[in-house]
């Protein structure tokens, strides 16, 4: 996220506007970015003081609660115990989403025989079929792990899937034309040329499987971080609800961002360095 | 131009008057039936509350319950208007919002039922060093387990959250916990089943809300002589409830309430009843500033809310205004 402000502050200027302060202001992009978050958080804090709501912290309120959250060590725990599902659920998203992706891709049988749970999958409200879940997995591990892997796995394997299935057919007749074999076809060449779309399709998985984690901490039971938000919620500590709640946004967004930025390195070289 | 600008200016004007009239209307009309805001489904358990509404709305107010999701959706219902009435006992919301909020009825006290498996256990004293599973973090049952603690200078070594006390009885029996805090119902089950594997370790001391009803100050103020219709009906209903808990069974007959209620279910009724008058769950008086002080001691075990029971002044949490006013005229 933070690399697509980086790329459109870069390129806009260049095409339209010609005041030297616009291209000043290109060149330094943090400016931009550290302007519009005071923007907004100036815009919440005084949100905060209008007391419009009693349930309403300011920003400053909320950074403080969030402080001492970090520093008694309660935030550190809750993201250990919320980060087991997460990282559970996405390693599994990751290895089915991907295999079956690609399987998918290059096969038409296994197309038509999986790609429509991957579909139903990724089409129904998944907040709606938590509770099912815990009736056949209980109220443990296993279902949190399976409601991160129900929100992260279609959107990995269809975005596999729809990579392999869009490489250019004329790179794979040239793979043909020098007399490739299948496994050098696949290896060599589909592989190679699905793996940007493919990793965008993880980038939204994993953002995906932050809300699975989420939403199974809040409608399962409550730990970690949904144990955070829930329990400062039923003792009225709103600054201390609204900090946890900005603090798993704040890591999606990061985490999100940083795997743009891997990606960005990876495989699109002409955008590397603007 | 000119025109068209006045008459545009004028018709906002109207429509923000309107807004502002009918944004502010819901709180203070007179006429409009009074809103319960309920942050569960009704059940068996809401009987009592259900006929008082019945007995209010005779008298000429009307009465209407809605349901949340959570007693916390139900006090912003309460803040913002679109509910009259909350239930629930919204201390630490009060302490830590400063929110215009007061109770004025109390409903029902606190009753669980500490259980633990008698071939591990024997008294409070075995628990020093041992698990204890209770509803979830901030609940009333992990208040009165922490305050079992204090009480006989001993210290769990760890509390774990199991919500539903249907589930810990299940895990009771099973045998995969053997010390957890269960409601009536539970507690009946696990003697059922379990017989005397399941003993009830004693609760002294502790008189805690669970229920009490609650409104925002601006309506106690301008609706006070229909709360006070209400009041005296819930003073009333919970009286004849004390006196003979059956008319509980009648009434829900006479007023129609909770028709799709299960058979089963609703035969629980009477026996609910006839149980929760016994242990002293549903105080005749209405509540007095002597509880504040009780409440905020076991909630502040809990760590829901701070200060000291004695310095607190009730009137920060609580109105007692109409209660008294329904007394003197029951």
């Amino acid at each position: 996220m933070a690399s697509t402000t980086q790329t459109n502050a870069a390129e806009g200027p260049v095409a339209g506007l010609t005041s030297r302060w616009a291209s000043a202001a290109a060149d330094t992009p943090a400016i931009w970015k550290i302007l519009s978050l005071a923007l907004i958080f100036g815009a919440w804090e005084i949100a905060g003081r209008t007391n419009f709501n009693y349930a309403f912290p300011g920003f400053l309120e909320t950074m403080a609660a969030l402080w001492e959250m970090i520093a008694d060590g309660s935030m550190g725990a809750a993201y250990l115990r919320t980060a087991e599902p997460l990282v559970l659920g996405l390693v599994i998203s990751l290895a089915i989403g991907v295999s079956s992706g690609v399987a998918m891709g290059l096969r038409r049988d296994v197309e038509w025989l999986t790609l429509p749970i991957f579909i139903t999958m990724q089409a129904a409200p998944m907040a709606a079929l938590i509770p099912l879940v815990t009736f056949v997995y209980g109220i443990g591990l296993a279902s949190k792990v399976l409601a991160v892997v129900m929100l992260s796995l279609p959107v990995i394997a269809i975005n596999s899937y729809k990579a392999v299935r869009n490489v250019p057919s004329s790179l794979v007749d040239m793979s043909r034309s020098f007399m490739g074999s299948r496994r050098q076809q696949v290896f060599g060449i589909i592989l190679p040329a699905a793996s940007p779309m493919m990793f965008a399709g993880i980038r939204l998985g994993v953002a995906e499987g932050f809300s699975g984690a989420v939403l199974a901490e809040l409608l399962i039971t409550p730990t970690g971080i949904g144990d955070l938000i829930t329990y400062n919620r039923s003792i009225a500590k709103f600054a201390h609800m609204y900090a946890a709640i900005f603090s798993i946004v704040a890591l999606a967004v990061i985490t999100v961002s940083l795997l743009h930025r891997l990606e960005v390195t990876l495989f699109r070289p002409e955008k590397r360095g603007v | 131009m000119t025109f068209e600008r006045r008459d545009f200016m004028r018709a906002a004007a109207g429509a923000i008057t309107a807004t502002v009239t009918l944004a502010g209307a819901p709180a203070l009309a007179q006429d409009d039936p009074l809103q319960v805001a309920l942050g569960d489904i009704a059940s068996v358990e809401s009987l009592n509350l259900l006929i008082a509404m019945e007995r209010a709305g005779e008298r000429g107010v009307p009465m209407e319950m809605t349901f949340f999701n959570s007693e916390d959706v139900a006090v912003q219902a309460v803040l913002s208007g679109e509910a009259d009435i909350g239930v629930g006992a919204p201390y630490a919301f009060i302490q830590n919002s400063d929110a215009p909020i007061r109770m004025f009825y109390r409903m029902s006290t606190l009753l669980f039922f500490p259980v633990v498996n008698s071939e591990v256990y024997s008294g409070w004293e075995d628990l020093d060093g041992q698990e204890v599973t209770v509803h979830s973090r901030g609940s009333g049952t992990e208040a009165l387990m922490r305050l079992m603690e204090e009480v006989h200078g001993i210290e769990y070594s760890n509390i774990s959250y199991v919500p539903g006390s249907e589930v810990r009885a299940g895990a009771m029996l099973q045998g995969t916990i053997n010390a957890s805090i269960v409601d009536a119902a539970n507690f009946r089950l696990l003697k059922e089943e379990g017989g005397d594997k399941f003993q009830r370790l004693p609760l002294e001391g502790v008189n805690a809300t669970d229920e009490a009803l609650y409104a925002n100050t601006d309506v106690l103020e301008a609706r006070a002589e229909d709360m006070q219709v209400f009041v005296e009906e819930l003073l009333r209903t919970w009286q004849e409830i004390e006196e003979n808990p059956e008319i509980v069974g009648e009434l829900r007959e006479q007023y129609g309430l909770l028709q799709d209620l299960p058979e089963d279910v609703a035969a629980e009724a009477v026996p609910y009843y006839t149980e929760a008058v016994e242990n002293g769950v549903y105080p005749t008086d209405g509540g007095e500033p002597a509880d504040v002080g009780d409440d905020i001691a076991f909630l502040a075990a809990a760590g829901q809310v701070t200060g000291d029971p004695a310095e607190i002044d009730p009137m920060d949490y609580w109105s007692f205004d109409l209660l008294e006013a329904a007394k003197a005229s029951n």
